[in-house]
Parts: structure tokens; C-alpha cells; sequence
């Protein structure tokens, strides 16, 4: 890492830490947890999509297993979320085997047919099944007030920082990986799976590898938001705009980059904030509108996303300078 | 109960018929342009939400109203493929799949902004009335979309089997480079598949709508029932297509008859996932064979 990233980093590392000091306005913060959460659920989600270009369109899934995990393991077992929060994950990567054992029987778009369906079913489950998880009632989360134990606390300032810990945590996981061989084979995988496997890359093995991280981290976010709105059901926990905003802020942002998904969920996530402010409650179908909107732009005229926007800004910026100092040397 | 079955069966069969349109779409669009279209639910619903407008405002029978619906549904499929489909064509899966799902949340969240959330329906003479044959009872409406959905299909294979163009268009869809050396235009072959996909979703609209209700989500419904009839009849394969959906029809409508009336969508994953574990390449074989 050169030195100027470094400064860079340091400073927005600054900047996240203090920003609750200066933003004490409620609403700001919540939407500031929002971004954090989502730039996670997209970090989490881009490693299998943007990397190795699984386009997963089921990630509510895990995030709704993750959940329901420590959800259940407070209230039947008063067991700390804390836990729950780990336990979710790993059972969220214990699913992600069989499911995408199923799941990777096709490729392409039929992939993303086989994540949908596999995420309703499981939203189904827990429709029909109200002895075990109370059904489509779903339950609130008891109050506990100030229990940090408890991943309770009181104010958002403290929420704000374990959504800040998380993203960290994906873009840690993120970077060791994008630096290291399974990078690389993720990368192969997701230019060509045919081409990768004819050069030695193991593919199903690395997929499915890099399907239970994803899983794990998804499913951490699931524990988190729950557990910051008090409140669960299978329609909020396997919700398909999970599944559909953890793709859509990684390909907006930079799909198959680092800072990526964060970019992407700042610009949608913004956006939709200022349309709730100018129109009210009233925005049935406008948000969604306006990402779709957004979506196909990208798609259209620049399938690098966000990134690649800043990437060609950052080239010019450079090609010019050299030129300016060739006219002052004689 | 021997009753009760066969009446299971012959309800899946006439619901069976409306899915095979979209099916047939989805796996045409497939075949040729090599791609999925996520928003083909959404056209169904384009269609059903113009035979209610023509329906309320100008007294147009909903199933008559197919004659405006098919040619509308085939012009706004030659214009997408033209306009947005054309540029995204190639080896990456990442903007075809996603232009496709960014046009499918669009329409449905236009239709949400424009028509709000609410049912809308359509009272024709012929909504409520029903054949009796001994203690069966077969509904009219259904049995006019189911007779109409297959003389549709019918006419679709006829095209792909006896007109140039419809040859041309299963030739693309078995390789595509020896095909365009034959001196075929693969967009003029694109165009016509997907606006007859698209007509063929604006029928379903047209016929559903004498006894289904138009809402902005109706859509999803449909194309969840497509895809899995599209892998089940084997991707591309129109005749697979066909007789996935009629068996698709039928497994719903005994789940719902059986199992409970919220069971259906159960009845289709379990198919679906059953189909992935089993035979993933479906039960047939090859593309827009038939």
C-alpha cells in the first residue's frame, strides 16, 4: 500500500470514528447505520458476485438465517446476540452448502433463478412453521434498555459503531482475500470457469469456499439489523430487497472491487434518503423507481460502475500533471 | 376422490395453458438471444393492466382485447431488444442479467407509482358461468384462455417450423455463427423473438383477465411458474416448455387440492429443487427442438 493511500485511509478511519460526535441528529445517524450496514451486506455479497461472478440475487437467505439464529437463542435460551451473532453465521454457512450444492448445477442466469428461489423457500419455512419461529406474526426482541452484553444499547451511537466494526471487518476479510491465490482464482473463475478449471483451478471447491464467507458475513449483518429495529419476521428477515440491494450497490459502486459495494450504497442509499425528505411517506414505488433507473445506466454506459468513473478521473488527473512539469523542465 | 382428482387435474391443465405462454416465451427468448428476461412476468402484467383499460373504458371484451395486446406487446418487444437488449449482448452474464431485473423492477414499481396496489377486475358475461359434465365442473373463462393459449402455441410452432423466418430463428438458436454465414440478420431474428415473446406474455395478460385480478406484483407469480417449466422442459426447448408448464399446472393445482390452498408456491420450489438435484439439464433434450 503506498503512502498516500495510507494517509487516505487513515484519515477516513478518523473521520468514520468521529462522525457521531458531529451528526448527534437521529434521523442522520439511522441513515449513516444504513450505509454502514449495506456497504457490509455488499462487501459480504461482492466477494461471491463481483470476484467470481456469481450473480446471487438470494442473499436475504443467510441474512435472514443469521437472524433468526440469535433471535431464537435469546428468547428460547437467553443466549447473548453476541453469540447468536457467530452461531448465525455459521449456520448460515453450513446452509450455503447444500444450497448451493443445488445452486451450481447451473450457470448464469439460471444460477440467479435457483438463488432466488431457494432464499423464498426458505421465507416459506418460516411462514408455515409458527411452532418453531412464530410464523408470519414474527416476534419483537425484549428491551433489555443499556446491555451492551446484550448488544443492546442505548442511542444510535453505539450502533453506528458495531455497523461500522462489520464493514471493517468485510472490507479486512476482502482485501486479505483479493491479495491472496483464492483472489486470483476467484477472478479466473469469473472471467472464464471453463478456461480457470483447464489451468488447474478447482472450481466448485473455491465456490463453494467463497459462498460460505459471504454466507457468514451476511448472515452477521442479519443478527445486527434485527437486533437495531427490535423486531423479526420472515418478511423483514428474508426480505428480497436484501437480495436485491446487496447486488445492486456492488455493481452501481464497482462490482469486483474493494471500496465498490461502500460507494454504491452512499449514492443509493443518499439518494433514497433525499426522495423520503422531498416526498414524504408517500414514495411507494419511487425509490425503487429511481435504483432501477440508476441500475440500467450503469449497466449501460459504465459497467464499471462508480469505480470505474473515479478510476478514469484519478488517469486524467495523472496524464496531466507529468505533462505540466515536462513544460517547466527546459 | 377419484373425482376430486381428475378435477385437480383438469384446473392445473386450464391454468396450465396461461403458463405455458409465458414459458414458451421465456425459453424462445432464451434459445435465440441467449438470454433470460427477468421482466416477462411484468409484460403479463402490461397486458392484463391494457385489457382492463380497454376493458372499463371502452367496453372492449377482455379476450377480444387480444388484438390490441399481442401486435402493442410485439412492438415494445422489437423496441427493448433494439433500444436496450442489442447493447448488452456478448459473453458477460452481468449486464444481461441485471438489465433484464432492472427493467422487470421498473415496470413493477412504475405500475405501483400509476396504478397504486390495488386488484383490479374485469366482469364478463362469461366470468361466472361453468360446463357441467356429470360432477365436474369446468369454468368457461378458463377454458376459452386455455383453448386460445394452445392455438396460440400451435401457431408458434407452425411459425418456427414451416415460415422462413421461424426457421431462421430455430437456426440462430443452434449456433449462431454458422447461422449469420448463411446470410441471416441475427437483430432482425432477435427482434421477432423477443416481440413475439413479448406478444405471447400480452396474451396471457389478455386471457387472465375475464378471472384473475391485475395488480403491479400479479407478474412474479407467472415467471417464477415460467422459469421452473423453462429449466423442468430443458432451457430453449419450446415443446419442453410446453409440457413442463401443463405438468406444472397440475402439480400446483393437486398441492393446492391436498396439501392446503397455500401450498402451491411450496409445490413449485419443491419441484424446481427437485428437478436441480436430479436431472439439471431437464427432462428433455436440445434447444427449440419441438
Amino acid at each position: 500500500m503506498s503512502g498516500t493511500k495510507m494517509i487516505l485511509l487513515v484519515g477516513l478511519a478518523v473521520v468514520m470514528l468521529a462522525l457521531p460526535e458531529i451528526v448527534t441528529n437521529s434521523f442522520a445517524l439511522d441513515i449513516l447505520i444504513r450505509i454502514l450496514l449495506f456497504s457490509f451486506i455488499g462487501v459480504a455479497w461482492n466477494l461471491m458476485g463481483g470476484y467470481a461472478k456469481q450473480l446471487s440475487l438470494g442473499h436475504a437467505a443467510y441474512f435472514g438465517l443469521g437472524a433468526y439464529t440469535s433471535t431464537l437463542m435469546q428468547i428460547d435460551f437467553d443466549i447473548s446476540p453476541w453469540i447468536g451473532m457467530v452461531a448465525g453465521g455459521a449456520v448460515a454457512a453450513l446452509a450455503s452448502l447444500p444450497i448451493g450444492w443445488l445452486c451450481f448445477r447451473l450457470r448464469g442466469p439460471y444460477f440467479t433463478i435457483a438463488t432466488i428461489a431457494t432464499a423464498q423457500a426458505l421465507m416459506l419455512i418460516f411462514l408455515k412453521f409458527r411452532d418453531f419461529a412464530w410464523g408470519a406474526e414474527g416476534t419483537t426482541i425484549p428491551n433489555l434498555g443499556s446491555a451492551p452484553l446484550m448488544l443492546q444499547f442505548e442511542g444510535k451511537a453505539a450502533y453506528y459503531y458495531v455497523a461500522l466494526g462489520l464493514l471493517a471487518l468485510g472490507l479486512l476479510v476482502t482485501f486479505l482475500i483479493e491479495r491472496s491465490f483464492i483472489g486470483y482464482y476467484l477472478v479466473a473463475i469469473g472471467e472464464d470457469e471453463d478456461a480457470a478449471e483447464a489451468i488447474g483451478v478447482n472450481a466448485p471447491r473455491i465456490k463453494r469456499d467463497i459462498y460460505m464467507i459471504s454466507a457468514f458475513l451476511t448472515a452477521l449483518a442479519g443478527t445486527f439489523y434485527v437486533q437495531y429495529i427490535y423486531f423479526i419476521d420472515p418478511a423483514t428477515a428474508f426480505n428480497f430487497n436484501i437480495s436485491i440491494e446487496a447486488a445492486l450497490v456492488s455493481i452501481v459502486g464497482g462490482i469486483g472491487t474493494l471500496w465498490g459495494p461502500v460507494i454504491g450504497t452512499v449514492l443509493l442509499e443518499t439518494t433514497s434518503a433525499l426522495l423520503q425528505s422531498w416526498l414524504g411517506s408517500s414514495t411507494g414505488g419511487v425509490q425503487l423507481t429511481v435504483y432501477s433507473l440508476i441500475l440500467m445506466a450503469v449497466i449501460l454506459w459504465r459497467p464499471t460502475g462508480l469505480m470505474g468513473v473515479l478510476q478514469d478521473i484519478l488517469e486524467r488527473y495523472r496524464r496531466r500533471r507529468p505533462a505540466a512539469t515536462a513544460k517547466v523542465a527546459p | 376422490m377419484f373425482e376430486t382428482i381428475v378435477q385437480a387435474v383438469i384446473n392445473g391443465l386450464l391454468i396450465g395453458g396461461i403458463y405455458a405462454l409465458v414459458s414458451i416465451g421465456v425459453t424462445l427468448i432464451f434459445g435465440v438471444v441467449k438470454i433470460v428476461n427477468f421482466a416477462q412476468g411484468e409484460f403479463v402484467m402490461l397486458g392484463m393492466y391494457i385489457s382492463f383499460y380497454l376493458a372499463t373504458r371502452f367496453g372492449l371484451d377482455p379476450i377480444l382485447s387480444l388484438v390490441v395486446t399481442m401486435p402493442a406487446l410485439f412492438v415494445v418487444g422489437v423496441v427493448i431488444q433494439h433500444l436496450l437488449i442489442r447493447r448488452v449482448l456478448g459473453p458477460n452474464d452481468m449486464p444481461q442479467i441485471f438489465l433484464t431485473f432492472a427493467l422487470s423492477l421498473l415496470l413493477l414499481n412504475l405500475a405501483l407509482m400509476l396504478f397504486t396496489a390495488n386488484y383490479r377486475t374485469v366482469h364478463t358475461s362469461y366470468s361466472d358461468t361453468a360446463f357441467h359434465l356429470g360432477g365436474l365442473y369446468i369454468p368457461v373463462a378458463k377454458l376459452i384462455a386455455f383453448i386460445l393459449a394452445m392455438g396460440l402455441s400451435g401457431a408458434l410452432w407452425l411459425f418456427l417450423h414451416t415460415t422462413d423466418l421461424g426457421r431462421a430463428m430455430r437456426a440462430a438458436s443452434q449456433n449462431r455463427d454458422v447461422a449469420m454465414l448463411m446470410g441471416i440478420n441475427p437483430n432482425r431474428v432477435f427482434a421477432v423473438a423477443f416481440g413475439a415473446a413479448l406478444a405471447l406474455a400480452g396474451a396471457a395478460g389478455s386471457l387472465l383477465m375475464p378471472f384473475y385480478s391485475a395488480y403491479p406484483f400479479v407478474g412474479q407469480t407467472f415467471v417464477l411458474m415460467a422459469f421452473v417449466a423453462v429449466v423442468l422442459g430443458t432451457l430453449g426447448n419450446v415443446l419442453g416448455a410446453l409440457v413442463a408448464s401443463l405438468m406444472m399446472g397440475v402439480a400446483e393445482s393437486l398441492g393446492i387440492q391436498f396439501v392446503g390452498a397455500d401450498s402451491g408456491l411450496i409445490v413449485v420450489f419443491a419441484m424446481l429443487l427437485l428437478t436441480l438435484a436430479f436431472k439439471p439439464n431437464g427432462l428433455g433434450r436440445g434447444r427449440l427442438r419441438s
